[in-house]
């Protein structure tokens, strides 16, 4: 699937491995991008609060998620 | 169950788990084994697949040709990976995005890979073909049959498609060397 034609085809396709392979590199990607902007905000002296209300989740969930990595 | 395996049959499972390691899969399966029956060059395995022509190489083209790739797959629903990661990459550092834990996750360069449903099928299947042709030991070749059943995995498909099927190199096996020691 190296060509244009071929993704324009797969965005089009039904085929639930294309769509699910998508929605699995969604995710990967989500969460590389949760993790870094969490990293960042903590290394510019952001709360778990302030995490929590930019990420519109409680501040349980990112603490108990990014706590043992990051801090 | 390892201990009837043959020398070569067990470096197949070791090549096999290699060949996931290297692909960035997080789990053995049938195409993983198929992979290490053709890195296992001198094995009947291998030269069965060989007589029909199945080498590492065909094998190797055939999963690139039906993986989606993450940036196939991203670029399926409208999003360019290489533009995000270029982005990334401008905030945060050479190899952001790579080095986050969540990509490390989906790429596990070390540690213990669990053997899935399919493989663990394949190797079952792999004794009970041993037993059906009369071998105490179970080689490369079994290991292939084993393979060759439906609903094991990747392998099957991939190798029908190219004719070899678990009829064709049953009766390969009895018509090449009836008797003969696996290996």
């Amino acid at each position: 699937m190296a060509d244009a034609t071929a993704v324009a085809a797969a965005a089009t396709s039904r085929d639930p491995a294309t769509g699910l392979a998508a929605v699995a590199s969604l995710r990967t990607l989500l969460e590389s991008l949760e993790e870094l902007q969490v990293r960042n905000a903590r290394d510019q002296g952001w709360s778990w609060q302030q995490i929590a209300d930019g990420l519109s989740v409680s501040r349980q969930a990112v603490h108990k998620k990014y706590r043992r990595h990051l801090d | 169950m390892f201990e009837r395996f043959t020398d070569p049959a067990r470096r197949v499972v070791v090549l096999a788990q290699e060949s996931a390691r290297e692909r960035g899969d997080d789990t053995i399966r049938s195409e993983h084994l198929l992979l290490g029956v053709c890195r296992a060059t001198d094995s009947r395995g291998a030269a069965l697949l060989a007589a029909h022509g199945v080498t590492l190489r065909e094998v190797e083209d055939d999963l690139r040709r039906s993986t989606v790739s993450d940036r196939d797959a991203l670029a399926s629903v409208g999003i360019d990976l290489d533009e995000v990661r270029e982005r990334v990459e401008d905030a945060f550092g050479p190899g952001a995005l790579e080095s986050t834990r969540a990509a490390g996750r989906r790429r596990r360069r070390w540690g213990h890979r669990p053997v899935d449903r399919g493989a663990k099928k394949v190797l079952e299947l792999a004794l009970r073909e041993a037993v059906h042709h009369g071998d105490r030991t179970i080689g490369t070749e079994h290991v292939l049959l084993g393979m060759l059943h439906t609903a094991t995995g990747r392998a099957e498909p991939l190798l029908a498609a190219r004719g070899v099927t678990l009829a064709g190199m049953r009766a390969a096996l009895d018509h090449d060397a009836p008797g003969a020691a696996s290996g």
